[in-house]
């Protein structure tokens, strides 16, 4: 595939996106112009560019659509609920169809057939329609496309000798409008000694209302063009004169000066757009969002230039570390104050660096807009889904690995949680259900909630399945906050019937998992009829953690912080003479791992050595290391292709003084170990 | 510049392993380095030396010898580290290899390299390429992306 294929795929996408955005503000105002106008202008741009980079079908594919979007745009066909139907599936059938082959397969080209009948339907029925739609569309149309013109007609002194009678044309002019305002000019009007009774000294200024274009209206004074100065300028989209204030302001301004200003006009229009606006407001705040993003000025960077600016940004944050370090060893004066400075800036670069590869949270919104529109139809329930925080920035990759569990939460919301509206009704509840997503900043975290008003976890249910599946035992005794947690337990899934959208054999343990691996913490909460929510909480950035530094043998070693519970000194003995590995800490019993055997380290222990406690699932777990050293920021760096399959190393840093430490996966390395043994 | 062009294109970069020489085309090298500390990473088969710091990124360094059955001896002050570029499951990855000493750049003819011997030979000749007959000594050429990829998969075999 060529780069320009590439890169309309890139832009198609974007494309595509936009177009689903607009469709779902769509189907909140089947009647917006602006938000048709869109829907045409993006199939007409893949239009265009599917057939210029080859990609036929998409060309192909989107030629009806367009035409059915140009039909709605001039008012010849309504937005109906079949229509909007069509165009969702369209849109998903759209994504398949950039894959060049996708035809190939048999199942998207049945489908691709079928949309298309059905695109071919509508612009059948369209006839039929018309009629009706006419009828309703008359008083909206002209309503809707009247615009204001200003004209400018200063004709030559001379116009008059060839028999032209310029108020015949101001009154051709006008009869075009359904409104005007005429305002002669007489200023070039000489004294009467001077004045010459066959020469035109009038200029004249129109202001007119009409539906009619700026050309036809260039034609009135076809004739004279090349006799006189004439200026035909659109000044707004809709009626002014409607506007009582304009036409006071207009004539005031006409006796203060001779000559409209075009600055103060369109001044004056803006003004009165900006009053009908905010009463419209309301009705447009979709469409607003929707605009918001095309102003902000922004360019595409490859996620591969910003992965090697944010490696140089590393290196430079390690490269001053070791500047610093030699500083303070060295006690060099001169260089403090410059090292201090480079620290600063360095801090700042680095921060900037990150903010760069963050992308907010908005851009996964719309997946889960049509989810719940889709899943809504599809099983009959009235849902309102309500975000908050959408602009909330997160690491690019974290969005990669997030949008997955999220659709799985709001799956379960939509299946399990929200109630159909009569058991709603009879609960007291309103009709309509809600999921409220909430995206926020949280000291060094990035929390995602999931909250819906739906009819709650049944915790006596929980812990029967969780009994009958000998997950826990018959008399087990369990909090509230631990039967909730049974939920994540591998193979546990409360759900009576199979349905296709959440039972797919897969349940909350992989949401977990999924959330574990990109190293954040999931929590549920649940009130039996008043709803769940659910509390993701994540890092800000995957390439930096807070990590504790610790030695054993002549290597350094990182263990996520987070993880790190507690430490204790013991000496040697102690874990020589343990029995099966496990120490009393505190009252408590810790099964420990000595990792300096574990890893097949040389060398003679110390006499005194560091337990550190670190969480486990539920528990705690003791590691042994020779030394503690500290709380150390990693950025952390893959180990490369030699080692992707050692699994207990999840990458390394570069310490200050050049050497590496090596990222400890924790989780990993008890997994592999209490499996061993 | 047609003319340097192909004149890179033959030449080869030639290091000692035990008591022979070896090649490897100089396309495939982008940095020697002179032996430096280098950070075991726990649990990993023998030859693989561990990771070293490479102006900031971290670079997993291998002991071909150990691939050829040569005594181990220990490491000099001759001992050195290549940088090479090599394919690893279809993706360009740069690794470190450890070498006796490193020697001359040669430019060699295409046609003065002889295809590998099936018998006869000491080594495995799986790794070997060609050889190169040179102020009459023997350099045999090795393929880097070959010897890289089946350590791995022998590390994973031994991991197991």
């Amino acid at each position: 595939m060529d780069s320009f294929q590439k890169k309309f795929i890139e832009e198609a996408t974007d494309l595509i996106n936009n177009l689903e955005l607009a469709v779902l503000a769509l189907e909140q105002d089947v009647k917006n112009q602006e938000l048709i106008a869109e829907v045409f202008r993006i199939m007409h741009s893949l239009k265009g560019g599917g057939g210029m980079f080859g990609f036929e079908d998409i060309s192909h594919f989107t030629h009806n659509l367009e035409t059915i979007y140009d039909e709605v745009r001039n008012g010849n066909l309504p937005v109906t609920e079949d229509l909007l139907s069509v165009t969702f599936s369209s849109v998903d059938h759209l994504r398949n169809l950039l894959n060049q082959d996708a035809l190939n397969n048999e199942h998207i080209k049945k489908n691709h057939e079928i949309l298309l009948e059905r695109v071919k339907a509508i612009l059948q029925k369209k006839d039929t329609l018309q009629v009706v739609a006419d009828e309703e569309q008359v008083e909206e149309d002209s309503k809707s496309k009247l615009q204001t013109i200003y004209i400018y007609f200063a004709p030559n002194e001379s116009i008059m000798d060839n028999g032209t009678n310029p108020l015949y044309l101001i009154d051709e002019l006008c009869s075009l409008g359904t409104n005007s305002l005429v305002f002669p000019r007489t200023n070039k009007i000489p004294m009467l000694s001077r004045f010459n009774s066959s020469k035109c000294y009038t200029a004249w200024e129109v202001f007119m209302v009409s539906d009619v274009n700026l050309n036809e209206i260039q034609d009135v004074f076809i004739f004279v063009e090349d006799e006189s100065e004439i200026e035909v300028k659109k000044i707004a989209d809709f009626d002014v004169l409607a506007n009582e204030n304009f036409i006071e302001k207009i004539q005031n301004l006409y006796q203060k000066k001779n000559h409209f200003d075009p600055a103060v006009i369109k001044s004056l229009v803006k003004d009165i757009a900006n009053q009908k606006k905010s009463v419209v407001a309301n009705v447009n705040e979709k469409l607003k969002v929707f605009t918001k993003e095309n102003i902000i000025s922004s360019i595409r960077v490859s996620s591969d230039k910003i992965d090697q600016l944010m490696n140089l940004v590393s290196e430079l944050v390690t490269t001053q570390a070791s500047l610093s370090l030699y500083v303070e060893e060295n006690q060099v004066y001169e260089l403090n104050l410059l090292a201090e400075n480079i620290e600063n800036i360095t801090r700042q670069l680095r921060d900037t660096a990150f903010s760069i590869s963050l992308i907010p949270i908005e851009t996964m919104l719309t997946r889960f807009h049509r989810l719940i529109r889709d899943l809504s139809t599809e099983f009959n329930k009235n849902i309102e889904f309500i975000t908050e925080g959408a602009e909330t920035e997160l690491d690019k990759t974290l969005i990669q690995g997030l949008t997955d569990p999220l659709m799985h939460i709001i799956r379960n919301s939509v299946d399990h949680g929200i109630e159909p509206e009569d058991e709603r009704i009879k609960k007291g509840k309103t009709p309509q259900g809600m999921i409220y997503f909430k995206a926020f900043y949280s000291g060094a975290n990035v929390v995602i909630k999931i909250q819906d008003d739906g009819r709650g976890i049944d915790l006596e249910k929980v812990k029967q399945k969780a009994i009958d599946k000998e997950i826990i035992a018959s008399d087990a005794k369990l909090s509230e906050r631990e039967i909730l947690d049974l939920i994540f337990i591998p193979g546990f899934s409360t759900a009576k019937n199979v349905t296709d959208v959440s039972g797919r054999g897969v349940g909350m343990d992989v949401v977990k998992r999924k959330i574990d691996e990109i190293r954040g913490s999931v929590e549920l909460e649940s009130k039996e009829n008043i709803g769940t929510t659910i509390t993701i909480k994540l890092p800000l950035t995957l390439s930096i953690i807070d990590g504790l530094l610790v030695v054993i043998g002549d290597t350094k070693y990182v263990m996520p912080l987070n993880l790190v519970n507690k430490i204790y000194a013991y000496e040697h003995e102690t874990f020589k003479n343990a029995f099966n590995n496990i120490v009393i800490v505190d009252g408590e019993q810790i099964p420990f791992y000595y990792l300096r055997d574990e890893f097949e380290i040389p060398g003679t222990p110390l006499e005194v050595e560091q337990l550190v406690l670190v969480k486990y699932e539920d528990k705690k777990i003791g590691l042994v290391v020779d030394n503690v050293v500290g709380e150390y920021q990693a950025v952390l760096k893959p180990l490369g292709k030699l080692y992707k399959n050692h699994e207990i190393i999840s990458g390394a840093t570069i310490l200050g003084d050049g050497t590496i430490a090596l990222v400890l996966d924790t989780n990993k390395i008890i997994n592999e170990f209490s499996f061993k043994n | 510049m047609a003319n340097e062009e192909i004149q890179i294109t033959n030449s080869y970069l030639t290091f000692q392993l035990h008591n022979e020489r070896f090649a490897v085309h100089v396309s495939k090298v982008l940095n020697i380095l002179e032996l430096v500390p280098i950070t075991k990473v726990p649990k990993s088969p023998e030859y693989l030396k561990g990771v070293i710091n490479l102006r900031g990124s971290v670079l997993g360094v291998m002991d071909i010898k150990m691939k050829f059955d040569f005594p181990i001896i220990d490491y000099t002050k001759e001992t050195s580290i290549l940088v090479l570029q090599v394919v690893i499951d279809d993706d360009i990855t740069d690794v470190g290899a450890i070498v006796d000493s490193v020697h001359d750049v040669i430019e060699v003819d295409e046609k003065q390299i002889l295809p590998p011997l099936s018998v006869g030979i000491k080594f495995k000749s799986d790794f070997v390429t060609g050889i190169i007959k040179h102020n009459k000594q023997f350099i045999m050429v090795l393929d880097m992306d070959k010897l890289f990829n089946t350590e791995i998969k022998a590390a994973i075999e031994e991991l197991a």
